[in-house]
């Protein structure tokens, strides 16, 4: 996968032919600050009628159902779904870490939020784009529309992956970012020196379904198979800090048993704070990840 | 010398210095060099977290951290170890230990004379090359060898001399080895073993030998010898035990033969044999009489042996025997009759015995003193061929007379009396002490009982003396002449002195003051007694001799020009003493030794005297060669009978190679 320049790079037609029969999924009823597309369970008032209820003191007289009224002589309130629009929230995490790997991992992020952010654009939901690095915070909301995708490529090919990512910043950031309701999405290799889970705290429970798609390079998922063996001093990409390492088999056995108990960690986390999450090797093709992992999620209908 | 390498592992090190050397001068550097080498290649991840923990977890495990898993660092540790290791030279198999003394103890009894060596030639012959082999492999060298260690020479059969003492000369060795000849002796090892120690202490030529340096005992030897059960080894003593001959190697022969005169017809004997077999599957056998080498008379019908038997729980093989009797053969007074097994087996030496027939009259007996009753009974009960009864007086008269009187007698009986002069003669003494001679009496003693019998003494065969009580009894000083064969807490009671001419037998006390009359074993000891004194203080010449006995006895007065006429192989040096003494032998093989003379006084007869010697059978016929010896502190196994040293570093060298190619192949794989 080569380093994508362009906006085509990051979309390309024949994909984008595919995500525009997707759409994003939130299972939860949002309130959005306009009417959207979207039906909401919550009644409201648009023209799809959803149910009757008895009339109670100071209720929009424009509602009374006046022909039930001259059969029954009682007051009924007609009510409708309310239609609301969804905020797709998606966190690019461009931290040092993510630019390593075969496929890059930055890359295969780029092209995954781009996908996403072009579903939701598709769709007319509010998509907002965030991405922490070097302990910033760099953002572009309000997109809607799918005229706004170039705009939202360009942003995403302009991101610098450096530095360390402060995640818990970072999700606290976007939960008082007032983006409303709707998907919220963490691309990152969740690598973190310090748990994430401080992170995932400040974001579950705020009104966002989150899905943290953890993005891992085959490299760090068998790191035998892929060159990384002997003696090696090893240097940590953010923090610039070295290991001696002497990759014997045991040793790598010890790292992927480690690796193992981090994900499952993680994942075990997310599930008691109602988290979907999904490790994500960048070897997968971005169009399977999509039409087969995340429509199974529930994430995209 | 320098100081002999060590035995590490069971092998032998020519050159340790040499491998240590070199082991210690490349593999420190080597893993200096590893430690250095182990230049990290740089690569960056994207999170070092989890392999950090990786590798502190299995460091947490591991006893050797860095070098743990250079495969090629073990590598070549193992090709520098292989090749130090053959600069050091191990030999196996026939490694002299370390020590630098070797001695070599070759076996040369009876059974080293069987004939079960591949090309027929005796067990002894095959030790001998095998010995000789070993000495040019001891002192053969080689590119890192150390000192050879210094050899000793010794043969041992009954009696072990030392033919070669400890030499740097590998060819003074193998001269020693060529010059042992056989015997037909029982084998006994522990006078060998106490040569080596004595031989060790003195050190070797020059005395440059350390007496505490260890010492291996190279043992060339069927295993089947008598006195292993007695021996010990010290800790710096190490014995290496070649087996030589078969493990199935069957055996008959004749145990034992003796003669007896029939009384009813003087002329004629009557021959005892005892076959012996040594074989595990029953045999048959016919059995030959031969008289002065002619065929007599056969059995009449082959004799039946059983098979040899194990002794439970002991495992002692004990061979199965018969009796076989040829009654009324006509033979003159000192032909020899020999018995013989005409079955072939692998030992010639022990399938015939052979017996000196007795003479037809008995001893000249003079009795002086009292002549109680007692003696002169048992005296006339031996048929003498005569016996004369003297008062003191009258034996004092004719000694003074002719001082060569007591050379008339074959005995001359003294009861309770002391001669004037006793410088010649053969006696048998009663209770007076004598005069003359370093038996000192000081008073005497009452109520006496013997304390300590000597009973292998010929005079005390079948002679049991537990019931002897003594009234009273001279009290006497033995002189350093004496033997004393019987003792009581109060002094001697019997005991013997040979001076010059003089051979006498001293009983301190007159057996008509004690019970002795009243048992067998008086008669038993007045009879051994007399045979033994007119011998010349030796066994009777009609006894077979065992081989390794020297043959000694006493020429008639004027007996001059003596000659030996001894069996083909036999070796019978004839040395003359004075007295009219001779020693013939050591008699070492089976056979007969007949010593003639010319111009003996006509009562003198006869004019030759005939010795048998016979191989022990029942100790030296079992052939099957051991597998083990049993010491009294440990067990020895056999060495492989065609062992030679054995040089490891050819291979070693070979297997260093190997493991160099092998590391060249791991290391072009990995890069």
């Amino acid at each position: 996968m080569s380093e994508p320049r362009t906006i085509d790079d990051l979309l390309d037609s024949r994909l984008m032919a595919h995500l525009d029969r997707l759409d994003v999924v939130s299972k939860k009823i949002f309130a959005g600050k306009i009417r959207g597309e979207r039906r909401s369970r919550r009644r409201g008032q648009s023209v799809e009628f959803a149910d009757f209820r008895n009339y109670s003191h100071g209720d929009d007289l424009r509602f009374i159902d006046w022909n039930i009224y001259a059969r029954l002589d009682r007051l009924f309130l007609k009510m409708f779904l309310e239609e609301e629009d969804m905020s797709l929230v998606i966190a690019v995490d461009a931290s040092a870490s993510m630019d390593f790997g075969t496929p890059n991992k930055m890359q295969y992020a780029r092209r995954l939020a781009m996908a996403l952010g072009y579903i939701g654009l598709v769709n007319n939901n509010r998509v907002s784009l965030f991405a922490f690095s070097d302990d910033r915070i760099e953002r572009l909301t309000g997109l809607r529309g799918r005229r706004r995708t170039r705009e939202m490529g360009q942003w995403l090919l302009d991101l610098d992956p450096k530095g360390t990512a402060d995640f818990a910043a970072a999700c606290r950031a976007i939960a008082l970012g007032g983006q409303g309701r709707g998907v919220l999405l963490l691309i990152s290799d969740f690598l973190f020196p310090e748990s994430a889970e401080r992170g995932l705290r400040s974001v579950a429970g705020r009104g966002f379904d989150v899905y943290a798609l953890q993005v891992l390079a085959p490299d760090e998922v068998d790191p035998a198979r892929h060159g990384v063996i002997g003696d090696l001093r090893l240097v940590d990409s953010e923090t610039a800090a070295e290991v001696e390492v002497t990759a014997s088999s045991a040793v790598v056995q010890q790292y992927r048993a480690r690796l193992d108990a981090h994900v499952a960690s993680l994942r075990e986390y997310c599930v008691r704070r109602s988290i979907a999450h999904q490790v994500v090797e960048t070897s997968l093709q971005i169009e399977t990840l999509l039409v087969d992992y995340l429509r199974r999620r529930g994430l995209l209908a | 010398m320098m100081a002999a390498p060590p035995t590490v592992l069971g092998m032998d090190w020519i050159a340790p210095v040499a491998g240590a050397v070199i082991a210690a001068s490349t593999i420190p550097p080597l893993l200096a060099l590893y430690f250095l080498r182990l230049r990290r290649s740089r690569k960056v991840i994207a999170a070092t977290m989890h392999w950090r923990r990786a590798a502190e977890d299995v460091r947490a495990n591991a006893p050797f951290q860095r070098l743990r898993f250079s495969i090629l660092l073990l590598l070549q540790l193992l090709a520098l170890g292989l090749v130090a290791l053959a600069i050091a030279q191990p030999q196996i198999d026939l490694g002299f230990g370390g020590a630098s003394k070797v001695a070599l103890l070759i076996d040369r009894s009876g059974s080293m004379g069987a004939l079960d060596e591949s090309d027929r030639s005796t067990r002894l012959a095959e030790a001998k090359r095998q010995a000789i082999a070993r000495v040019r492999a001891l002192h053969g060298g080689g590119l890192f060898a150390g000192p050879a260690p210094s050899i000793m020479v010794i043969a041992f059969a009954s009696e072990a001399s030392v033919l070669c003492p400890l030499t740097d000369s590998a060819g003074q060795a193998i001269a020693a080895i060529e010059s042992i000849e056989g015997t037909d002796e029982v084998s006994a090892m522990s006078g060998a073993v106490e040569l080596v120690r004595s031989f060790s202490a003195n050190g070797g030529e020059g005395g440059t030998t350390s007496s505490s340096a260890p010492t291996v005992l190279e043992l060339y030897s069927d295993g089947r010898i008598s006195d292993l059960a007695d021996l010990s080894l010290r800790d710096s003593e190490r014995v290496i035990f070649h087996r030589l001959g078969g493990t199935d190697a069957p055996n008959i022969g004749v145990g034992a033969i003796a003669v007896t005169r029939m009384p009813e017809s003087p002329g004629e004997v009557r021959v005892f044999a005892r076959v012996v077999s040594w074989s595990k599957v029953p045999v048959t056998t016919d059995l030959e009489l031969r008289v002065d080498g002619r065929l007599l008379a056969v059995t009449p019908s082959p004799i039946e042996l059983a098979a040899a038997t194990e002794e439970q729980p002991t495992g002692v093989l004990v061979p199965a025997q018969t009796q076989a009797v040829f009654p009324g053969v006509q033979v003159s007074p000192g032909a020899v009759l020999e018995v013989r097994v005409t079955a072939s087996d692998l030992l010639p030496a022990d399938n015939a015995a052979r017996v000196v027939a007795p003479r037809l009259g008995g001893l000249k007996i003079a009795l002086v003193g009292r002549g109680s009753f007692v003696l002169q009974s048992v005296i006339a009960g031996m048929s003498p061929a005569s016996f004369e009864i003297l008062a003191p007086e009258v034996w004092n008269k004719r000694v003074d007379a002719d001082p060569l009187t007591p050379d008339a007698f074959d005995v001359v009986v003294l009861e309770q009396v002391a001669p004037r002069s006793m410088a010649r003669g053969r006696y048998l003494m009663f209770g007076a002490a004598p005069s003359g001679t370093s038996i000192i009496p000081f008073g005497t003693k009452s109520e006496v009982v013997p304390r300590s019998v000597r009973s292998e003494h010929p005079l005390m065969q079948y002679v049991t003396l537990d019931d002897l009580f003594v009234a009273s009894m001279t009290a006497v000083a033995p002189g350093s002449d004496s033997d004393v064969l019987v003792e009581a807490s109060e002094g001697p009671m019997i005991m013997t002195l040979s001076r010059g001419p003089l051979t006498l037998v001293y009983v301190s006390f007159d057996p008509l003051e004690s019970d002795w009359p009243f048992q067998r074993s008086f008669v038993n000891f007045t009879a051994n007694a007399l045979a033994w004194l007119a011998a010349g203080g030796l066994p009777a010449a009609e006894e077979p001799l065992s081989p390794g006995t020297v043959a000694a006895g006493r020429l008639p007065a004027g007996a001059q020009s003596p000659t030996v006429n001894a069996s083909p192989g036999m070796n019978a040096p004839l040395s003359l003493l004075e007295g009219g003494r001779f020693a013939l032998g050591p008699l070492r093989r089976a056979g007969t030794a007949t010593i003639a003379w010319q111009g003996a006084s006509p009562t003198a007869a006869p004019a030759s005297l005939a010795y048998a010697v016979n191989m022990d059978c029942q100790r030296e016929g079992r052939l099957d060669a051991a597998d083990q010896l049993q010491l009294a502190s440990k067990s020895v196994s056999a060495q492989p009978s065609r062992a030679s040293l054995q040089s490891l570093s050819p291979w070693l060298l070979l297997a260093a190679t190997a493991v160099l190619l092998f590391e060249w192949w791991v290391w072009l794989k990995r890069t």
